[in-house]
């Protein structure tokens, strides 16, 4: 017994001896590391796959580390449910995209690491901050960010001699001027409940922001209704009587490649779909207008939201580096290539490429004060909405109905 | 005489060991411990959970969505074990009755049994979005030009022609070795009496073959509860949720928007009653019947 | 002998059953027509034959579905899967028919109820087990699971053969100096050869062709099965036709090989599966 006590000093000082050669030993050849980075947009993988070598390669150069990144990109109807999976498992990777929506929930779920103090957080455009910003701190990097409402055929547009319209009325005119020459006015393509969405994400956003003000708050507290927002309809009834047929066939991608090749003058879908539309045509003309809900100008906005940010999770046991890599996503020398080859929306001050003529258009909006950041609605309300307009559009369910049933969600979603 | 008894059970569970537990640990378990679950709060996100008793079936009782899940896949199990079984007779009957090229006939028609319902839901949506769709337009076949997979009203029939065409090769053949059983010299005598073919089938063949058409109902009644590889593929549950059966529902409950685990597993709880209660009823009311003859 | 004669009725039958028969197998007949169309060629004439037929689908196809390491996954799990089904449960339903007592009773009883469990049931909290377990992409642990859940009906087939084997033979076995487990693994299990194909066809299909399960526990693309890649292939590039039906004859494929080699033996299978259950 006594022989194992004695045996224990002399090599535990032997331990300490080796462990301390050990990392002087390693100053001189790289050190061994891993990083786990989850994405969501697995149509972008090999830019973002060379963009990890870029960072690996780099790390070598600068700090001796050999990092190996190991990039998980599901596909993104399943993202969600994985990523919560990971987190809940401890087994969380180091970094991971997720909805600018969902910042908050995750946050107060201890998953986001506070970026505020980064290098990054200071090169962020201020309105694109806001949206990554919740309690004050920084949660999130944003990548994906846009400036979006209705898409339109400019050439088509040209040929029936109208332009973007203020108010609903001049809406009205421009679909009897395409139907004159006989365009289809709206390309409807309803079988993904996100696209029908996006018109409730539009109207709601542009009448909340130019009048009802409070809208979200009030429903947030229960006491308020969709009921409030019934002329969202307007604009919504007006798409779907002047569209294309067979709409619940039609699936995102082939509503944004028909688009391109003519079927209809416009698209209620985001920037996002114009990779689709350009590979499909590559000189179409695409341009971006706001949605107006009613006869009040103020209601015509573009929306601005950003829809994929990158965090950092708090108990990383690589912390640094998944910081470095955060902070290197907005890197001063490479970012603005990334984000060129990826088509996304210039965000920071680091960006110095020029972005596409509809992105600027969109921008112009945004400039003149005509924009307003996407509402935050719990996702299973806009789950909801994607579903019921897909049966208003299919007639089984009515405008009542369509306010019953989402206030009735509305008020299960918000009673945790 | 005790030891003997001792060792011969000891015998049994050691032999009984390794399959018992793969079997404790992925059936047993989730089928309990789902009954725990269903009576807490636990979502996909947090790490803590609470208990709460009986009021995730609370709310279910009021939860539209769920109870209209209930009804469609009840209608849909009622349609699909009339039709397919009533198609899985008429086949069976049908190729018996042939001369010839009789195995060629049921190699051919359970040959869409063996691709899985998904692969066959999938073939099946080009046909109602492209195939008929093309027939309506340029054969000026009218009565093709309908929203098959996104109209409620059309998607219901939609989802059962793929499903009996998936399921009624499997009821043949079973049918068909019920009525292979059915011995000539009953028929023969009742052709003797005068019967003709409609009385020879209905009041010889049909009561012969009460096994298998116990058989054959209780496994459309079993696997149509549980029917989702089929609306996943073709309507996914959609539009809205007019098409949605039990098991999407609890799906989506479950893996999509806000992943409340807690109340999906009650919802599961539920679905698992009404299967073992309709399931009962049809094999004691038939299993009677079997036994009065 | 009797002499056939065939009626007008029996003609009848007859179109009905090729009319039938035709329709029956027109979905498949379209995705295999279609499949090899280039996409312009699918939309303007659906229903025509193509004179310039091309494998580029099918390159596409094979590509985008990851074929390679889809179809090993799939192999890997439903072999594994089995291999474990019929280990497990022809030992455990020999011993249960073999022994006599209440126990033996409670047991198979305990077995067999669950059969009765739709999969929704049990789907959510056998999720939390895979995530427990970390088990998440595991295709091995995959392979447990459904023995897990295939043990059941095995056990009862298993139970119901070896009724029909003599006794006789394993007291012979025992007199020649063989234990209990050699006694099973050299003289009983040969024999239940019939029951095992039979399993070993059931089972091999309904792993190869579930979704649910896999859909939930696997999330990794390297991991999927044949049916998951397939389903990618509908999500993202759902304007691929040609592609998509490429897919799905590729993934038709091996099931409908399978099928034309063991074609008497499954419906064999079927019929006595279940009337003697």
């Amino acid at each position: 017994m006594k022989m194992k006590k004695f045996a224990l000093l002399p090599l535990t000082c032997l331990a300490l001896i080796l462990t301390g050669c050990g990392s002087q030993a390693t100053s001189s050849s790289p050190k061994e590391e891993e990083l786990n980075i989850m994405m969501s947009f697995p149509q972008y993988m090999d830019q973002w796959d060379a963009y990890c070598r870029q960072f690996e390669a780099k790390i070598l150069k600068e700090n001796n580390i050999k990092v190996k990144v190991k990039l998980e990109m599901p596909t993104s109807d399943q993202y969600e449910s994985v990523l919560k999976v990971r987190l809940q498992d401890n087994d969380a990777p180091d970094l991971f995209c997720l909805h600018s929506n969902n910042i908050a929930e995750y946050y107060k779920a201890g998953y986001l690491a506070d970026l505020t103090s980064q290098p990054l957080s200071a090169k962020i455009y201020e309105n694109v901050k806001q949206m990554v910003t919740y309690e004050n701190k920084v949660l999130a990097v944003p990548i994906e960010s846009q400036a979006w409402g209705v898409l339109y055929n400019k050439d088509m547009f040209t040929a029936a001699g109208v332009t973007a319209p203020a108010k609903l009325s001049d809406l009205v005119t421009i679909v009897s001027k395409l139907e004159a020459k006989n365009y289809t006015p709206f390309m409807l393509a309803f079988h993904d409940s996100w696209v029908p969405q996006l018109m409730t994400a539009l109207t709601l956003g542009g009448l909340v922001s130019g009048k009802l003000t409070n809208w979200v708050d009030t429903m947030n507290a229960g006491t308020g209704s969709y009921n409030d927002v019934k002329e969202i309809f307007d604009p919504i009834d007006l798409i779907m009587g002047h569209g294309t047929a067979r709409a619940m066939e039609e699936g995102a991608e082939a509503g944004s490649a028909d688009f391109a090749n003519g079927k209809a003058a416009m698209y209620v879908n985001g920037t996002w779909s114009a990779g689709t539309i350009l590979k499909t045509k590559s000189d179409f003309n695409l341009g971006v207008l706001a949605l107006p809900i009613n006869e009040d100008e103020n209601c015509t906005r573009i929306n601005l939201s950003v829809s994929t940010t990158l965090a950092v999770h708090p108990n990383s046991t690589h912390k640094d580096l998944a910081l470095k890599f955060a902070n290197y996503v907005l890197d001063d020398t490479d970012s603005s290539a990334l984000f060129k080859a990826c088509s996304f929306n210039p965000l920071a001050s680091c960006h110095n490429y020029e972005a596409a003529a509809y992105v600027t258009e969109g921008m112009d909006y945004v400039k003149k004060g005509k924009s307003y950041k996407d509402l935050v609605l719990p996702s299973a309300v806009t789950d909801q909405q994607g579903k019921l307009l897909q049966e208003y559009y299919s007639k089984t369910v009515t405008k009542d109905e369509f306010i019953t049933k989402m206030d009735a969600t509305y008020k299960d979603a918000i009673t945790k | 005489m005790k030891t003997k008894k001792l060792k011969k059970n000891v015998n049994l569970l050691l032999f009984c060991l390794p399959a018992f537990i793969v079997y404790a640990l992925f059936k047993l378990y989730p089928a309990v411990s789902g009954v725990y679950y269903s009576m807490t709060d636990w979502n996909g996100l947090s790490r803590a959970f609470q208990f709460v008793g009986l009021a995730n079936f609370t709310k279910l009782f009021s939860d539209d969505t769920f109870w209209h899940s209930v009804a469609f896949t009840a209608e849909y199990v009622l349609a699909l074990v009339v039709f397919a079984n009533v198609l899985a007779l008429l086949l069976a009957v049908a190729i018996e009755s042939r001369h010839h090229f009789r195995g060629t006939f049921r190699t051919l028609f359970y040959m869409p049994n063996m691709i899985s319902m998904v692969i066959g839901g999938y073939m099946w949506m080009f046909i109602y979005t492209k195939v008929l769709y093309y027939l309506a337009d340029n054969w000026g076949w009218k009565f093709l030009d309908h929203s098959w997979t996104g109209d409620p009203r059309y998607s219901f029939w939609s989802i059962l022609t793929v499903s009996c065409w998936g399921v009624v090769g499997y009821l043949m053949i079973i049918y068909i070795a019920g009525l292979q059983g059915v011995p000539n010299d009953l028929k023969e005598a009742a052709e003797l009496d005068g019967a003709n073919g409609w009385q020879r089938f209905w009041n010889v063949t049909v009561p012969m073959i009460r096994p298998a058409l116990t058989i054959c109902i209780f496994w459309t009644l079993n696997s149509g509860f549980q029917v989702f590889d089929v609306i996943y593929t073709l309507t996914g549950g959609g539009p809205g949720d007019a098409t949605q059966s039990v098991a999407i529902n609890i799906y989506e409950e479950a893996f999509k928007g806000n992943t409340r685990f807690g109340y999906a597993t009650a919802k599961s709880t539920v679905l698992f009653i009404i299967v073992t209660l309709v399931t009962l009823l049809q094999l004691t009311l038939m299993r009677r019947q079997e036994d009065e003859l | 002998m009797r002499k056939k004669h065939i009626s007008v009725g029996y003609i009848i039958v007859d179109i009905l059953l090729i009319i039938g028969l035709l329709a029956w197998l027109f979905p498949l007949f379209m995705a295999l027509l279609n499949s090899f169309k280039t996409d312009g060629e699918l939309f303007t004439n659906i229903l025509s034959f193509t004179a310039t037929p091309s494998f580029e689908n099918y390159v596409r196809a094979f590509t985008k579905m990851q074929y390679d390491k889809s179809i090993w996954n799939t192999i890997l799990l439903a072999g594994l899967s089995v291999t474990l089904i019929v280990v497990l449960s022809s030992v455990a339903g020999w011993a249960l028919c073999r022994t006599k007592s209440k126990l033996s009773s409670a047991l198979l009883n305990l077995f067999v109820f669950s059969m009765l469990i739709p999969f929704s049931s049990i789907m959510v909290p056998l999720y939390k087990i895979v995530i427990s377990m970390h088990l998440k992409n595991s295709l091995v642990g995959l392979s447990f699971i459904y023995a897990g859940l295939g043990v059941s009906m095995a056990i009862f087939l298993y139970h119901g053969f070896v009724k029909g084997i003599p006794y006789e033979i394993e007291e012979a076995a025992a007199v020649d100096g063989c234990n209990k487990l050699q006694t099973f693994i050299f003289v009983v299990f040969p024999l239940l050869k019939p029951i095992t194909a039979t399993i070993v066809i059931t089972n091999v299909l309904w792993v190869w062709n579930d979704f649910l399960l896999p859909l939930i526990v696997i999330s990794n693309r390297d991991k999927y099965t044949l049916l998951l890649s397939t389903n990618t292939l509908f999500g993202q590039y759902s304007n691929d036709w040609t592609g998509i039906l490429s897919a799905l004859i590729l993934s038709a494929i091996p099931v409908i090989v399978f099928y034309a080699f063991f074609q008497k033996q499954i419906l064999k299978g079927i019929s006595d599966g279940a009337l003697k259950g």
